[in-house]
């Protein structure tokens, strides 16, 4: 109860409804603090200083600058920004309702579209979600072939360019179906089926040669006038990824499915992350090998397969580090489930509840997503010169009861108010008129 | 009876009706087939004996018959007769039921229909049918639910029916989803089963009271299906379901049991799995004599898409009909699924291989089939009496070597192929002008197949000839056998001469005997048979020695659970989610699957008690879900806006995985709910987590009947492409529910006013029963708690008026995501809440749901649980209880309280269950740690004093099923037998995560069997 009220406290405080922060002025000095570095190790009562948005010290005790603000949070808890490595937030208001959806671009092939020109800053998914926690999410678009590319954003900002982390992050392409149909009312046969298949797989094998005959011929340096390659927006939108490696990232759970694409990127010289990776765990020793890092969404949901043993789902997060594979835990996006984001630490506990250490869970939706992302230099641990991305709270990062109770991205602090709360408040009145709800 | 004795004489009839086209034909009707092995019956035979047929009819049959006078001998020594088989299934193809006024109003609905009125048989299916010895089959009907009536029909050309009304012909056949006519769903097919029979019943009664009194009462319309099956259902005639697979079987005798029918059932080759509950009623089984081909896990990723049940039923299949013979079933076997009807006697002896008793196989082609249809004093036997319907093979029938040469049917021989079996496989002495020369002939399979993705399982072999002089060898070319004629070709070196030499023959058993032409001159030949060469000894086939599980497949059980009659938990935290709190280092002790004490401290006798060691583990009672959709196998009957009538427990699938999975996540209660397609859905069923058993099992008993009502987005079918149903607004959804209530009140009236009226009940046509309006009643009358999906505080406020307007009160509402902003009408209502702990943002109606919901609502009197509405949730309902901490501060134990003692008082079964104490049934969990906590797991899950899940079984359970997996998929890769049968499809789709309410039948099979 306490902790609420105190809670109470802070949002009444702050109490314009989710107001962007505004940017650290003074430095900012949290006294006595538990800091949960995820690069080192867990320090208690010690001092964080950071100032212009950035970690500047830390240590058993630091002397304050007379313009230094002194927050004293013994006994508390500095957690870095959870990171969604794969969502659509700000790219989706109510999955149901079509007007409110910015990620599914019509058409197969859409690599030079941009998930953060359609971030909307003022989504009410931002704050509640952050509410948990959550101050970094990958956003990142989802339909046909190549659905576009992704962007890392900070829940917080006036404008999508301000809110933009990184960008592009990635460059998205959706594997393949190969898990056939062989039901009866399948309306493709199976030849067709795996006709269908390869036909996709040649269709981005043939866009990857034209990325690189686009390139080759724009950087031809012998050339007339009336040579010149005329603009192609796909095309040039996938030079980075294609001829310079940035990262790819290719969604695909099936085995099979993961397989074929580590084949592919090798034949392609590419470099992608596996995003999905339900069968990863199957497929330890090849994505070790291969070095090539999985973002696994879901770790809260039914097996695959009738056969499989029942926690396998929850024991993926385990295998995959025990087998010394790179990931990092997000959730699955989509209907119903682009709302759900703030569960990521449950995500992560039940990881830790099934074999990972909490120590392990944490670094997996923070410094390794950050990793995984190509964020790690700025955000993902507490470390002198990363931004002052993190949250305050008054439990361990990965327990069920925690709400953090301060936030700052870059330094700015964050209002942990959201309509769910306001909307709690709101009602929470209509009983105290009532008589039926004290205090 | 009378049917009977209208076919006496029946093959004279057609003479005696149809006028003569030419001139009159009267082929003798009197034989006498001699010196055959005669099958009188299963397991008697006579050998060297005599038949004599008269008139289409046996005559006599016995060793030391005089041929009489007037009959004409047939030499059939070394020939084997059997009685004619009978084929049990034969479905018309594209039966036209022509169209009539009078139909029932569902199409599916054509009990009146005859299949044999569109019997057509072509030449080439006849012949096939012929070549493996049948002479009568029996013809049932293609289309709808109640399909219509079969005949057993005789397979010559004239197609004459020796019974009529065999059976009654049903089908679990739902509409796709895309056709949106009622019924689409297996809940609504079997719901319309029901209320036909019903109407049946009532249709019976009233036209009998109007026959007499039809001066009181408005007259009836005709309804001529309703008539028939009134006519098989009070005659107790037999009710056909086909079934796909065992579950399909037992719905089909629930039914049976319901409405007193004599049930019959067309076979799945599943029975094996459920035979005890199948064998209570004593069905009669029609098997199709096909098996499962190999599953393809040549291919390790397809291997993956198989679940383990679906490898094990590959091994375990055709040893069903053994199983079902040994429970003491009797059924008939037919060729209809077989595309090559050569398979069908290979099948054959794969069952008898297995251990199928040749006599019984003999019966299920001919005693059987004809006991069932009543037709045992006229068929299956070669019996004096008996019509004339017998098989003749050159040998033992049940020896695949064997040919069948002749069929009679009613009297009259058909050929079917010759006496002798021509075979030129083997070494032969060729005799030219006296010199003699080896000539061998033996078989190579054809390797011009090519290969393709699709399997085909005909090897076509081919016999390759050569003659040897000498040292060296000539390879015939151009071999071609046609009846007893062999030509070939040959390279004359052999004669020492040059060019090519055409021989042509015929052959009879041992001797061929022709002429060559060497393109000026023929020459005469002889060959005489040396031996039959390499005769390759056929790998006998050999019964499983898989162990059945239950339910099949992975973590199915292969013994009896721990079930001891007491059990002492000794020192444990007991969160008793009763005023009682939560009790640290106290005892429990359950006794008789009951709980029998709850104390500090309990001291049992040694020995009388399994003693479980509490130290530092935490026990709950088992957790309730008060809104599931597991464990059944069908969820929407979306077609209509009331489906009032349409069941649930009807469609219980007690093999659903997610049960066990739930198990082991502490689960042991759950309230299965129908869709929430429309306003008014079916009845749902709460059940127990009862793994392992039948599906009418997980019933729990004791729980009150109840319905799922939905309102708002989904019901007016907001979020898809319109239907153009009704209602399509939140305003007329309140009609469509005040309507129904109001019909509901106006049905009772009728039935209460005519049920005290006595003498009205003599003169009057009853009120029909209608099963909708039935259920709706119920709920006016408190007997059936009414369940409702919700999301807005509007409609929720809407639904508790109409609720008090007709004076009743709703038990739930689900999902109720704004019963915060109304939650003290909630209470005053009186109405419980079911809700999600914190799901939001996926539509607009959740647009205002709220974590603190079930908190708010919970300080504010309302019975508050959290439900899942999916299977994953279904399995950590207690780290949901926990968000009501985490978001408002409820207290831990209040929040224990969402998924325990609130959702039973909700359901009205907190008599028995939801809390630790005395007196309530044994469901409990032990945890080892404490209950709310993500970092604590079951340990183990008890149900009725039965231990359900256990986390050490479980691991031993995953090792033994790795085991098994690993075993069969290498006993298929090592299998050498010919890849023949049906298709086992591999799974196409991983399981939907995410919410359940909009599933639809199809999404809903987990495993698919080709047809």
């Amino acid at each position: 109860m306490i902790k609420i009220i105190i809670f109470l406290f802070f949002s009444y405080i702050y109490g314009n409804n989710q107001i962007p922060g505004t940017d650290q002025k003074r430095p900012i000095l949290l006294r006595g603090g538990i800091l949960h570095t995820v690069s080192g190790e867990i320090l208690e009562e010690h001092d964080l200083l950071f100032a212009e948005g950035k970690i500047v010290t830390i240590d058993e005790q630091i002397q304050p600058s007379p313009e230094t603000d002194i927050l004293d949070i013994y006994g508390k808890h500095v957690i870095p920004g959870f990171i969604a490595g794969y969502t659509r937030i700000g790219l989706t208001e109510i999955s149901a309702v079509k007007q409110t959806n910015d990620h599914s671009e019509i058409g197969e092939i859409n690599p030079n579209v941009r998930a953060n020109v359609a971030y909307n800053p003022d989504s009410d998914l931002i704050p509640v979600t952050r509410s948990n926690g959550v101050l970094i999410v990958n956003s990142a678009p989802s339909s046909g072939r190549i659905p576009g590319q992704s962007s890392v954003m900070e829940m917080d900002g006036w404008t999508w360019e301000e809110a933009t982390l990184k960008h592009p992050a990635a460059l998205n392409l959706n594997w393949p179906s190969m898990r056939f149909n062989f039901r009866k009312d399948a309306k493709k046969k199976e030849k067709a089926q795996r006709e269908e298949y390869h036909n996709a797989i040649r269709e981005i094998d043939q866009l990857i040669r034209d990325v690189r005959a686009y390139h080759h011929r724009k950087n031809a340096k012998e050339r007339k006038a009336e040579h010149k390659q005329q603009s192609d927006l796909r095309l040039e939108s996938m030079i980075p990824f294609v001829i310079f490696k940035d990262p790819i990232h290719i969604k695909a759970n099936d085995a099979r499915q993961i397989e074929a694409a580590v084949k592919w990127s090798n034949k392609h010289d590419l470099n992608i992350v596996i995003v999905g990776g339900k069968d990863a765990w199957m497929l330890t020793e090849m994505l070790v090998q291969n070095n090539i890092p999985v973002i696994l969404l879901g770790v809260q949901v039914t097996p695959r397969r009738r056969f499989e043993p029942i926690h396998i789902p929850y024991k993926i997060p385990a295998i995959l580090q025990k087998t010394g594979v790179h990931f990092c835990i997000s959730l699955d996006p989509g209907y119903p489930m682009d709302g759900h984001v703030r569960t990521l630490p449950d995500e992560a506990m039940r990881a830790a509840s099934w074999g990972l250490t909490k120590d392990q869970a944490l670094r997996a939706i923070t410094l390794t997503a950050a990793e995984i992302l190509g964020i790690d230099d700025k955000v993902g641990s507490l470390d002198l010169g990363k931004d002052a991305t993190f949250f305050i709270a008054d439990n361990e990062p990965l327990t069920q009861y925690n709400n953090p109770t301060k936030a700052f991205i870059k330094g700015r602090e964050i209002d942990l108010s959201d309509r769910q709360k306001n909307l709690w408040k709101k009602y929470q009145e209509k009983y105290r008129r009532l008589g039926k709800l004290s205090d | 009876m009378i049917k009977f004795f209208l076919f006496i004489g029946f093959s004279l009839l057609i003479a005696q009706t149809e006028p003569v086209k030419d001139i009159h034909r009267n082929q003798p009707r009197v034989w006498a087939l001699t010196n055959a092995m005669i099958h009188t019956e299963p397991g008697d035979s006579l050998k060297d004996a005599t038949l004599i047929v008269r008139d289409g009819r046996i005559e006599k049959v016995g060793r030391y018959i005089k041929t009489p006078l007037d009959a004409y001998e047939i030499d059939l020594e070394g020939a084997h007769i059997y009685a004619g088989f009978i084929d049990g299934w034969y479905q018309v193809k594209k039966d036209e039921k022509t169209k009539s006024p009078d139909d029932h109003w569902n199409k599916k609905i054509r009990a009146e229909y005859r299949a044999k009125d569109d019997l057509i048989i072509k030449e080439k299916d006849l012949k096939a049918l012929h070549s493996i010895g049948f002479t009568t089959a029996h013809i049932v009907p293609e289309n709808g639910i109640f399909k219509g009536k079969s005949d057993l029909v005789i397979l010559d050309e004239n197609l004459i029916s020796i019974k009529n009304n065999v059976a009654q012909i049903l089908e679990f056949k739902t509409s796709g989803w895309s056709e949106r006519s009622y019924p689409n769903s297996l809940l609504g097919v079997i719901a319309v089963m029901r209320q036909t029979f019903l109407d049946a019943d009532w249709y019976h009664k009233s036209t009998e009271i109007l026959k007499n009194y039809p001066d009181e009462n408005e007259p009836i319309a005709l309804h001529p299906s309703l008539n028939q099956l009134a006519n098989f259902k009070l005659n107790r005639l037999p009710i056909l379901f086909m079934t796909k697979e065992e579950h399909g079987a037992l719905r089909s005798l629930t039914i049976a049991k319901e409405f007193n029918l004599s049930p019959w059932l067309l076979g799945s080759g599943f029975e094996y799995r459920r035979l005890e509950e199948i064998a209570e009623q004593n069905p009669f089984i029609i098997f199709p004599l096909e098996f499962p081909s190999k599953p393809r896990v040549k291919d390790p990723h397809i291997a993956l898409q198989y679940s383990t049940e679906q490898l094990k039923h590959w091994d375990m299949a055709p040893d069903n009909i053994k199983k079902v013979f040994e429970k003491g079933l009797r059924f008939s076997f037919t060729s209809a699924t077989l595309k090559n009807k050569k398979e069908f006697r290979k099948n054959l002896q794969k069952i008898i291989d297995r251990g199928l008793p040749k006599s019984v196989a003999l019966s299920a082609l001919t005693t059987y089939p004809a006991e069932a249809m009543g037709l045992e004093k006229i068929i299956g036997k070669i019996q004096p009496g008996y019509i004339a319907n017998l098989v003749i093979t050159d040998g033992n029938y049940f020896d695949t070597k064997s040919r069948v040469i002749s069929l009679w049917m009613s009297g009259k021989e058909h050929f079917v192929s010759n006496r002798y079996s021509i075979t030129l496989k083997g070494n032969w002495k060729l005799n030219i002008s006296g010199d003699l020369y080896n000539l061998s002939f033996k078989n190579t399979q054809n390797k011009k197949k090519t290969a393709s993705v699709k399997q085909s399982p005909q090897k076509k072999e081919k016999l390759i000839g050569t003659i040897q002089f000498g040292e060296s060898n000539t390879t015939i070319t151009e071999l071609e056998i046609y009846e007893t004629t062999v030509e070939f070709k040959v390279d004359a070196s052999f004669l020492n001469k040059d060019g090519m030499l055409a021989f042509k023959g015929q052959i009879s058993k041992d001797k061929i005997v022709g002429k060559f032409f060497d393109g000026s001159k023929q020459t005469n030949f002889t060959a005489q048979r040396e031996n039959l060469g390499k005769i390759t000894k056929r790998n006998k086939d050999i019964a499983t020695d898989s162990k059945l599980f239950y339910p099949e497949g992975s973590y199915g059980l292969d013994k009896e659970l721990l079930n001891p009659n007491a059990v002492l938990i000794d020192n444990a935290t007991l969160w008793s989610c009763s005023p009682k709190g939560m009790l640290q280092d106290w005892d429990i002790l359950f006794v008789n699957g009951k709980i029998d004490k709850i104390a500090p401290d309990i001291s049992v006798p040694m020995g009388s008690a399994l003693i479980i060691d509490g130290t530092g583990k935490h026990v709950t009672p088992g957790l309730i879900d008060c809104h599931s959709h597991s464990a059944a196998s069908s969820i929407n009957e979306g077609t209509q806006s009331v489906t009032a009538e349409v069941r649930i427990r009807d469609v219980l699938y007690s093999d659903d995985i997610n049960i066990y999975r739930q198990l082991g996540g502490g689960l042991t209660t759950a309230n299965i709910l129908h869709g929430s397609a429309n306003p008014i859905g079916g009845q749902n069923a709460v059940i127990k987590l009862r793994w392992g058993s039948a599906p009418e099992e997980l019933l729990f008993k004791n729980a009150p009947q109840g319905i799922k009502f939905a309102l708002g987005e989904n019901v007016k079918q907001a979020n898809w492409q319109g239907t153009g149903r009704y209602p399509q607004t939140r305003m007329g959804v309140e009609q469509v529910i005040r309507d129904a209530f109001r019909a509901a009140q106006d049905y009772r009236h009728r039935h209460k006013t005519y049920e005290r009226n006595t003498k009205a009940q003599k003169k009057k046509t009853p009120p029909r029963i209608d099963l909708e309006l039935e259920a709706l009643a119920e709920i006016l009358e408190g007997k059936r708690l009414l369940h409702c999906h919700s999301y807005r505080q509007d409609e929720i406020l809407m639904l508790t008026r109409i609720a008090e307007d007709f004076g009743f009160k709703i038990a739930t509402f689900q999902h109720v995501l704004e019963g915060y902003k109304i939650a003290e009408r909630l209470a005053e209502h009186g109405a419980g809440a079911s809700t999600f702990s914190d799901w939001w943002q996926y539509k607009y109606e959740v647009i205002d749901a709220i974590p603190y919901n079930g908190t708010l609502m919970a300080k504010n009197n309302v019975l508050v649980s959290f439900n899942s509405d999916d299977a994953e949730l279904a399995r950590r309902m207690n780290t949901e209880a926990a968000k009501a901490v985490k978001y408002g501060g409820l207290d831990e134990i209040e929040a224990l309280n969402f998924v325990t003692i609130n959702p039973a008082k909700q359901l009205k079964i907190d008599e028995w269950v939801g809390s630790l104490e005395e007196g309530k049934d044994a469901d409990f969990v032990i945890w080892d740690g404490p209950p709310l906590s993500i970092y604590s797991k079951v340990q183990e899950t008890w149900i009725d004093g039965i231990r359900y899940w256990s986390i050490d079984e479980n691991a031993q359970m995953e090792d033994r099923d790795k085991n098994i997996r690993e075993s069969l998929i290498k006993k298929i890769l090592n299998s050498t037998t010919p890849n023949t049968g049906k298709d086992i499809k591999p799974n196409s789709d991983t399981p939907n995560h995410g919410h359940n309410c909009n599933i639809i039948d199809s999404d809903l099979f987990s495993q698919e069997y080709s047809q």
